[in-house]
């Protein structure tokens, strides 16, 4: 029986978050045969037996949910045709057919023992190997007790596959003594998953977040939006403190720049520290990843979407925090494999450290789901805002009303030129003060901008960056042409000729030394600009309009495009920007908002009613 | 400060010293040549228990080392394994294939040499020049230096008789090439 299988396969593939069938001509019949669950269809590498040898191959196979494929085998016929390694999973999924996920060790043993190698024919990266049955078991069980966990935990999220897989492997950590580094590309969700493994994590001690300033916001609001019951605590600002007890799965969110000198999180005994965005970490002699390594925890995880595993010195420097002593000293690591990989290239080298790192690092990319993402996958992403923006926010809705706002005509006039300068506050200070130089940490929606966009350029993608402000396009362009390392940053916008709009568009669609940032006038852009390259868009600041954005976010999307698009829109929190957001996600409220004509309805409420939608809201400084 | 190429570690710097050894007269010619095949055009095929071999490509022609070296006495290697021992004790969780540097102390105070002096390496190869060590064998040593600084348990291989323990494959894989094709689906 080494040509091809007569009966039907099963494998229970980790990436996938599901169990494959395969291995027979026609599939779907197959499976329908058996009553097991179609679940979706997909072509996953798996070891064959063709003639004499066992080989690599690409194997068209169905993929079907876990719990659904669970129940499919339990309820399987004894007397099915079907292969041993369908009867190898029938048999785990009886093992864990009770109350206990933890059970029956032995007896998982010693399925391992007999499990034909079809059952556990899930490729290594370079397919030279498959996952022992042993440890696809485990990561099985895993995946199993993760499902029960976030069901438990009432997480009110919808996991993707890989999402699903990504909280397993977080939640396998703390069992195998280590840490690790969550380093999926932008946009597939990090947040989302970490967010579930602090939610099913059991354990009396509290978590902590450490996240750059400019997210604190972000983390609070997801965080309440996944799982509502989730106790929070903001711990930043000079007032800030810590309780002396703490509800269980408390989640501590603080700062960088708070942790770098703060004797209580030092003192504190956490669950599980997450370190998001862990380039601030980086640089090992740097006060934060001092402090990082030195906080006293079960396992600490980092979140980063730059590809550290191609930057020794970081990746060093991550790892020491989330895995210390995995690549030895500093010196030693230098010595044996930043030398050897960036001087000589040595392949040796190169494979030994990724074995050692391979397990403690997931990263995946969006090419790698393109099956599980849709064409667009859109995220609002809160900024918190800095001291000097809430400075300048407040006074000027102060000074509009103790100035009053009038009536009519007039009142419609003053409204508007309210609304206007605390967008501009949002955006940046040195707009609202018509400075020519936006410096960084300022303004949180400036710093997340910059921290993204070098994200996406240090991943080789393109980006498309949309404000309504020509103020603001022109500080973005000076600033980022700057910080970016790619030259000067074009600017669209309408003050151009046509023909110099024509060139940059062209420049960014076809030339491959032209800028991966392109800035564009939200108003520039509205019409026949063909703009497909851009892998990411982000808006900058909010045009009331939600069809003016998704005209302008249509510019980089053509229907038929295999390639996800990733759409970013920053929110400045507990401000109008959040308010009017908030509006249009909810679809209530009053009716021209959601049509549109927000300034005009703004224009029309009663003082006190504007004056709660202008306030800054307690999310502005988390 | 970035390491030196050849010999970043000690164990890399042993053999590093038995081709550049100070107690010559003068240095030999052949060394900064042998360095830049190293470099550029030197394969290490295998660096095991008691040889190396290595294919040094000069203007498209292969030359075809192998150096062989002495084992350990078994005596030595009874000593050294006693060093090891305790020198692991001592640096638990080292990483996977490295050494201490202590023990590579240790060894040489007990007169336990970590490389082969040049005079006791039979070094062989397809070149027809008259010196010997020619500078392909010189080159194959560099390298040989190059892959003890990656991986310094080699240091230790290469002087020893194979051990079980020397063999760490990764328990969570299996090789594709270790599979039965006959019993793959099981039925």
């Amino acid at each position: 029986m080494t040509e091809k299988p007569s009966r039907l396969q099963a494998t229970f593939v980790p990436a996938e978050d599901a169990i494959a069938w395969w291995g027979v001509a026609e599939l779907d019949d197959a499976i329908r045969e058996q009553g097991l669950p179609a679940g979706r269809p997909g072509v996953c590498r798996l070891a064959v037996a063709r003639g004499d040898e066992v080989r690599p191959a690409n194997v068209p196979v169905r993929f079907a949910d876990l719990d659904a494929a669970r129940h499919g085998l339990l309820t399987l016929d004894p007397r099915a045709e079907v292969g041993a390694s369908v009867r190898a999973w029938r048999d785990a999924a009886r093992l864990l057919d009770g109350d206990n996920p933890e059970s029956g060790d032995e007896a998982f043993g010693a399925l391992g023992l007999r499990m034909p190698p079809a059952a556990h024919a899930v490729l290594d990266a370079d397919g030279t190997a498959i996952a022992a049955a042993p440890t696809l078991l485990a990561q099985f069980r895993q995946a199993v007790a993760t499902r029960v966990l976030l069901r438990g935990a009432a997480v009110t999220a919808e996991l993707r596959p890989y999402q699903a897989h990504g909280v397993a492997w977080l939640n396998a950590r703390p069992g195998l003594g280590h840490g690790g580094i969550l380093a999926d590309e932008m946009g597939l969700g990090k947040t989302l998953q970490a967010i579930c493994m602090l939610a099913t994590r059991q354990s009396e001690k509290p978590h902590l977040v450490v996240c750059p300033t400019s997210l604190i916001g972000n983390w609070r609001r997801e965080l309440a939006r996944f799982t509502p019951t989730t106790p929070v605590i903001i711990y930043r600002g000079a007032s800030r403190a810590l309780p002396a007890t703490y509800p269980p799965g408390t989640v501590v969110i603080t700062s960088y720049p708070v942790l770098r000198k703060d004797e209580p999180l030092a003192a504190t005994a956490w669950d599980v520290v997450v370190l998001d965005e862990a380039q601030q970490i980086k640089n090992p002699d740097a006060l934060a990843s001092r402090a990082a390594a030195q906080l006293s925890a079960t396992v600490r995880i980092a979140m980063t979407g730059t590809p550290v595993e191609n930057r020794l010195d970081e990746l060093w420097s991550i790892l020491n925090v989330t895995s210390p002593g995995l690549l030895g000293t500093r010196g030693r690591f230098r010595q044996r494999f930043v030398a050897s990989i960036e001087q000589r290239r040595s392949a040796t080298a190169a494979a030994a450290l990724t074995r050692m790192v391979t397990p403690h690092l997931l990263r995946r990319t969006k090419a790698d789901v393109a099956a599980d993402l849709p064409p667009k996958l859109y995220s609002t992403i809160v900024c918190t805002m800095a001291d000097e923006q809430a400075r300048l926010y407040r006074e000027a809705v102060d000074r509009a009303f103790t100035a009053g706002l009038g009536a009519g005509i007039e009142r419609s006039g003053r409204v508007l030129a309210l609304l206007t300068a605390l967008k501009q506050i949002c955006n940046h200070p040195a707009q609202y003060l018509r400075e020519d130089t936006a410096a960084p940490g300022l303004s949180g929606k400036f710093d997340r901008a910059t921290e993204m966009l070098t994200e996406v350029v240090e991943q080789d993608d393109r980006v498309l960056v949309f404000t309504q402000y020509r103020a603001m396009g022109e500080l973005l362009s000076k600033h980022l042409g700057t910080v970016l390392g790619v030259g000067p940053v074009p600017f669209l916008h309408g003050g151009l000729a046509t023909e110099r709009r024509d060139q940059l568009v062209h420049a960014f669609q076809e030339d491959d030394d032209a800028p991966p940032v392109l800035l564009l006038s939200l108003r520039a852009a509205g019409f026949g600009l063909n703009l497909t390259r851009a892998s990411h868009v982000l808006h900058y600041d909010r045009w009331w309009n939600p069809a003016v954005e998704e005209q302008a976010t249509d510019r980089a999307h053509r229907i038929g495009q295999l390639r996800t698009l990733n759409v970013h829109t920053l929110v400045t929190g507990g401000t109008i920007e959040d308010h009017i957001a908030q509006m249009h996600e909810n679809k209530r409220g009053v009716a021209e908002i959601v049509s549109g004509d927000t300034q005009a309805a703004l224009a029309r409420m009663s003082d006190d009613d504007l004056h709660a939608v202008l306030d800054l809201g307690q999310g502005a400084l988390a | 400060m970035m390491p030196p190429e050849f010999g970043a570690t000690p164990w890399g710097r042993a053999w590093v010293r038995t081709v550049e050894s100070t107690s010559m007269a003068r240095p030999n010619p052949l060394l900064p040549r042998a360095r830049t095949l190293a470099r550029n055009t030197t394969t290490v095929v295998v660096a095991g228990v008691g040889h190396v071999e290595a294919e040094v490509t000069v203007s498209g022609q292969v030359r075809r080392v192998r150096i062989d070296l002495p084992l350990w006495p078994d005596e030595t290697q009874a000593e050294a394994g006693r060093l090891i021992a305790r020198a692991m004790a001592e640096h638990r969780g080292l990483v996977a294939g490295d050494l201490p540097d202590t023990l590579e102390a240790d060894l040489t105070q007990h007169a336990i040499s970590i490389a082969v002096p040049p005079e006791a390496q039979q070094g062989e190869c397809t070149c027809r020049a008259r010196t010997r060590p020619c500078v392909h064998i010189l080159a194959t040593i560099y390298a040989l230096a190059q892959l003890v600084d990656e991986r310094p348990a080699l240091a230790v291989e290469l002087r020893s008789t194979p051990t079980k323990a020397t063999v760490t494959a990764d328990p969570g894989w299996v090789a594709l090439s270790d599979l039965d094709p006959a019993g793959f689906y099981g039925d």
